[in-house]
C-alpha cells in the first residue's frame, strides 16, 4: 500500500537535475516538514541553523540514493506525516532542544522523505544521481533561505508570525495524517 | 574535471525548439511550414500529424537547410477547415524539446503558442488575444534565461565582482540596457551576429571574469573591478545578439514581432533579477547562519566561472574554426 | 559581497504565511488535484457558521490582549486539524451542528461581555470548540483532490479569518470602538442560536 503522497516526480522536459530541483516545490508533502525543520532550527539560532542546512540535504541524498539502489518494502508510511506534525508543533511551541536532536531530526527527516523518493524513482525507472542531487540542492537552498529568516527574527511580532507558520504546518500535517489513515 | 567537462556539455547545449506555421490561404486551405532542428547531423524524432480531414493538395517539398529540416505542406481541410480540430506531434512526448506553434487564420485571427512534451498537440480553437502572445514570449524568455546556464554564469561572475548594492543596481542595469538594444537590432533584422563567433564571444565574455574574479579576492584592482557596469554594458551588446538568436531560431511572428519581443525581453529581466535575488538571497542567509566556508568552497564559484568560461570558449573556437563538429 | 549590503529584515518574516500560499498554488499547476487547495481555501468561508465563530476567536483575542491574542491563533489550528482527523479515522463526535451552534453562541456572548476568564480557561473554551469545527468541515474533502493541499488551503483560510478577527478587534482601543465590539458579540450569539433553532429542528 503506497501512500498518497508518492505521486510527484516532475518533468520539467529540462533533464534530471531541473526535475529534482523541482520536485521540492510541488510537493507539499516533502515541502511542509522541510519548512518547518528550517523555521525551527533558525528560531534556535545560527548554530542549529548550520546543523540543518548540512545535515538535513546530506541526508536526503543518502536517503534518496538508498531507497532507489535497494527500493525496500515501504513500511509505516505514516511517520513522515507524523516528523511534519512534530516539527511543526516544535516551531508553534518555540521551545529549546539540544543541537543533538536537531540534528537527528534533520538527518530522520531526510533518510526518510529521501527514501520515499528513491522508491519512488525506481518505479518511475528515472535516473537517479541527477534527481538525487536536484532535491538535495533544493532542500539546501530552502534549508538556508528559512533558517536564516527565522534566525534574523527579532521583532517579538514577527517571531509569532514564525511560530503561527509552524502551527499552520503541523494542522496541515495533522489532516494529511488523518487522510492517510482513513485511506490506509 | 571530466565531470566538468560532461556537465558543461550539457549545460551548454541548447535546447531549440521545433517550429509550426499554420496559414489560412484561401477558406479551408492552408500552408503549413514544419521545421525541425537538427543536431549533430541527428533529426529531432518529431513528427507532424494533421488531422484525418486535411488532405495535401500537392506533394510535400523537404528542404534541408544547415541546422534543420523545412517541410512545406499545402492541406485542405473541408469546409469547415482546421477548428476543433487536433494537430498532433507523435514523438515530441519522447523528447525535452518544444515545439512553437503559429497560427493565421482568414478571418485576422493569429496567435502563437508553445507545445511541451507533456500534451503533444494542439487544438485549433478559440484564440488567445495578443496578451497570450505575450505572455507565450514572457514564459518563453524565462526558460531561456533560466536554462542558458552561459548567461547565468556571466550574471554570477558580476555579482562576485561587485562590491556593493549601488554598483550592482549601475552593472546589472548597463547589462540589461545594453543587451536590449541589441536584441531590438537584431530582432527587427537591422544587423545580426553570425551564431558561431558569437557564442565564442559570449564564452570569452565569462572567461574573462574568471582572472578578474581571482583579482578581486586578493584586493587587487584593475578597471573591470572599478567599473564594472562598462564591462556588462559592453558584453551585454553581445548576449543581446545570443538572446537574440534564441528568439528567432523560435520562430518569429512578423506581425506580433514588437509584441513578442517585448514580452521576450520582459522574461529575460525577469528570469535575471530573480536569479540576482535569490543570490543575494543565499549569501545573506549564509551570513545570518554565519557559515564560515572552507577556503576551497568559498572559491568555488569563481572558479567554475572560470574554468567553464575557458571550457566552453576552447570548445566554441574549436566548432568556429570546423576542428570538432557543432 | 560585503557585509554592507543589507536587505531589509522586518517586513519578511510576515510574509511566510504568503510562502506557504504560493507554495500551494504552485502545487495547484499540477492540474486536477490541486484544484483541492482552492476548494480547501474556499470550504472554510462557505458557512457562515464557521466564520462567524472564527472571527468571534479573533475578536475576543484581540479584547483579551496579549498573550491570547496570539496564543489563540497559534493553538488554534492544531486542535482543530487534531477534530478534524478524529472525524477522518471514524471517531464519531454526538451534535456536531449543535455544538459548532454553542460555540458561536458561547463565542459571542463572551466578546459581548467581554468576559476574561484565566488564559487557560479560554483556550481550553476555544480549543473545545475547534475539535467541533475541525471535525465538521475539515474532513468534507471533493472526489480527486489532493487531501493534504486541500488540509493546507482549510487551515490558511481559518487563519486569515482569525488575523480578520485580530484587525477588526484593534479598534478595541477606543471607547466607541469597545461598544462596536460588543454589539458585534451580541449579533455572533444572535446568529448562533439561530444556527441552534435550525440543528434542532
Amino acid at each position: 500500500m503506497l501512500p498518497p503522497f508518492l505521486l510527484h516526480l516532475m518533468n520539467t522536459g529540462l533533464g534530471p537535475f531541473y526535475d529534482g530541483l523541482a520536485h521540492l516545490f510541488v510537493t507539499p508533502e516533502d515541502l511542509l516538514p522541510v519548512l518547518a525543520l528550517s523555521l525551527y532550527s533558525g528560531l534556535r539560532g545560527p548554530r542549529f541553523g548550520r546543523a540543518a542546512l548540512f545535515a538535513l540535504p546530506a541526508a536526503w541524498l543518502l536517503g534518496t540514493i538508498a531507497g532507489r539502489l535497494f527500493h525496500p518494502h515501504p513500511a509505516w508510511p505514516i511517520l513522515s506525516a507524523v516528523l511534519t506534525i512534530l516539527l511543526g508543533a516544535l516551531v508553534a511551541a518555540d521551545r529549546p532542544l539540544p543541537l543533538p536532536a536537531v540534528a537527528s531530526l534533520a538527518a530522520a527527516l531526510g533518510l526518510w522523505n529521501g527514501a520515499w523518493n528513491g522508491i519512488e524513482l525506481a518505479r518511475a525507472r528515472a535516473g537517479l544521481f541527477g534527481n538525487a542531487v536536484g532535491i538535495a540542492c533544493a532542500a539546501f537552498a530552502v534549508v538556508a533561505i528559512f533558517a536564516a529568516l527565522a534566525a534574523s527574527v527579532r521583532a517579538q511580532g514577527a517571531r509569532i508570525a514564525v511560530r503561527v507558520a509552524g502551527s499552520w504546518i503541523a494542522a496541515a500535517a495533522l489532516f494529511m495524517l488523518g487522510w492517510s489513515l482513513r485511506r490506509g | 574535471m571530466c565531470l566538468t567537462a560532461l556537465a558543461a556539455r550539457a549545460l551548454a547545449h541548447e535546447a531549440r525548439p521545433a517550429y509550426l506555421e499554420v496559414k489560412e490561404t484561401a477558406p479551408g486551405r492552408y500552408d503549413v511550414l514544419w521545421r525541425t532542428p537538427v543536431l549533430s547531423g541527428m533529426r529531432l524524432p518529431v513528427l507532424l500529424q494533421m488531422p484525418a480531414s486535411a488532405k495535401n493538395v500537392k506533394e510535400p517539398t523537404v528542404q534541408q537547410l544547415t541546422d534543420s529540416l523545412l517541410e512545406r505542406r499545402s492541406v485542405d481541410a473541408g469546409p469547415n477547415g482546421l477548428a476543433g480540430q487536433r494537430i498532433e506531434f507523435p514523438g515530441l512526448q519522447l523528447t525535452i524539446t518544444d515545439v512553437l506553434v503559429r497560427v493565421e487564420l482568414r478571418d485576422g485571427r493569429k496567435w502563437t503558442t508553445i507545445v511541451r512534451p507533456s500534451q503533444p498537440w494542439i487544438e485549433i480553437a478559440a484564440p488567445p488575444g495578443r496578451l497570450a502572445v505575450v505572455g507565450t514570449y514572457v514564459v518563453h524568455g524565462i526558460r531561456h534565461i533560466a536554462f542558458g546556464a552561459d548567461h547565468l554564469l556571466f550574471v554570477l561572475g558580476l555579482l562576485l565582482i561587485v562590491k556593493d548594492r549601488w554598483t550592482l543596481v549601475k552593472t546589472i542595469t548597463a547589462f540589461t540596457v545594453a543587451h536590449s538594444i541589441t536584441l531590438a537590432i537584431a530582432t527587427f533584422g537591422w544587423a545580426e551576429a553570425p551564431i558561431l563567433p558569437l557564442n565564442a564571444a559570449i564564452a570569452l565574455s565569462i572567461f574573462f571574469l574568471g582572472p578578474e574574479i581571482v583579482r578581486s579576492w586578493r584586493g587587487e584592482t584593475s578597471f573591470t573591478i572599478e567599473h564594472p557596469w562598462v564591462v556588462a554594458f559592453a558584453f551585454g551588446l553581445i548576449h543581446g545578439f545570443g538572446f537574440a538568436s534564441a528568439l528567432t531560431s523560435a520562430g518569429l511572428p512578423k506581425a506580433d514581432l514588437p509584441l513578442a519581443l517585448l514580452g521576450f525581453n520582459v522574461g529575460v529581466e525577469i528570469g535575471q533579477v530573480a536569479f540576482v535575488l535569490f543570490v543575494l538571497l543565499l549569501e545573506r542567509s549564509f551570513r545570518i547562519l554565519e557559515v564560515r566556508w572552507p577556503r576551497w568552497a568559498a572559491a568555488l564559484p569563481g572558479y567554475a566561472v572560470g574554468t567553464l568560461g575557458a571550457f566552453w570558449f576552447i570548445q566554441r573556437t574549436a566548432i568556429l574554426f570546423g576542428w570538432i563538429p557543432a | 559581497m560585503d557585509p554592507g549590503m543589507k536587505a531589509p529584515r522586518r517586513a519578511w518574516p510576515a510574509s511566510l504565511p504568503l510562502f506557504l500560499w504560493s507554495a500551494a498554488a504552485l502545487a495547484h499547476t499540477r492540474g486536477g488535484e490541486g484544484a483541492g487547495f482552492v476548494a480547501g481555501l474556499a470550504h472554510p468561508i462557505s458557512g457562515l457558521d464557521h466564520v462567524l465563530a472564527m472571527i468571534a476567536v479573533g475578536l475576543w483575542g484581540a479584547q483579551l490582549g496579549p498573550p491570547a491574542v496570539w496564543l489563540l491563533p497559534v493553538t488554534f489550528p492544531m486542535v482543530m486539524a487534531f477534530g478534524g482527523t478524529l472525524g477522518l479515522v471514524g471517531v464519531k463526535i454526538p451534535g456536531i451542528e449543535v455544538g459548532i451552534a454553542l460555540s458561536a453562541i458561547g463565542l459571542g456572548a463572551a466578546v459581548l461581555f467581554e468576559a476574561r476568564p484565566k488564559l487557560g480557561i479560554a483556550a481550553v473554551l476555544v480549543g473545545f470548540f475547534a475539535i467541533f469545527h475541525g471535525h465538521a468541515h475539515g474532513t468534507e474533502l471533493p472526489a480527486g483532490a489532493n487531501g493534504l493541499l486541500y488540509s493546507i488551503g482549510f487551515v490558511i483560510a481559518t487563519g486569515l479569518l482569525h488575523a480578520t478577527g485580530i484587525g477588526i478587534g484593534l479598534v478595541h482601543r477606543w471607547p466607541a470602538g469597545r461598544t462596536a465590539l460588543r454589539c458585534a458579540g451580541a449579533a455572533v450569539a444572535l446568529a448562533g442560536m439561530a444556527f441552534l433553532w435550525k440543528a434542532l429542528t
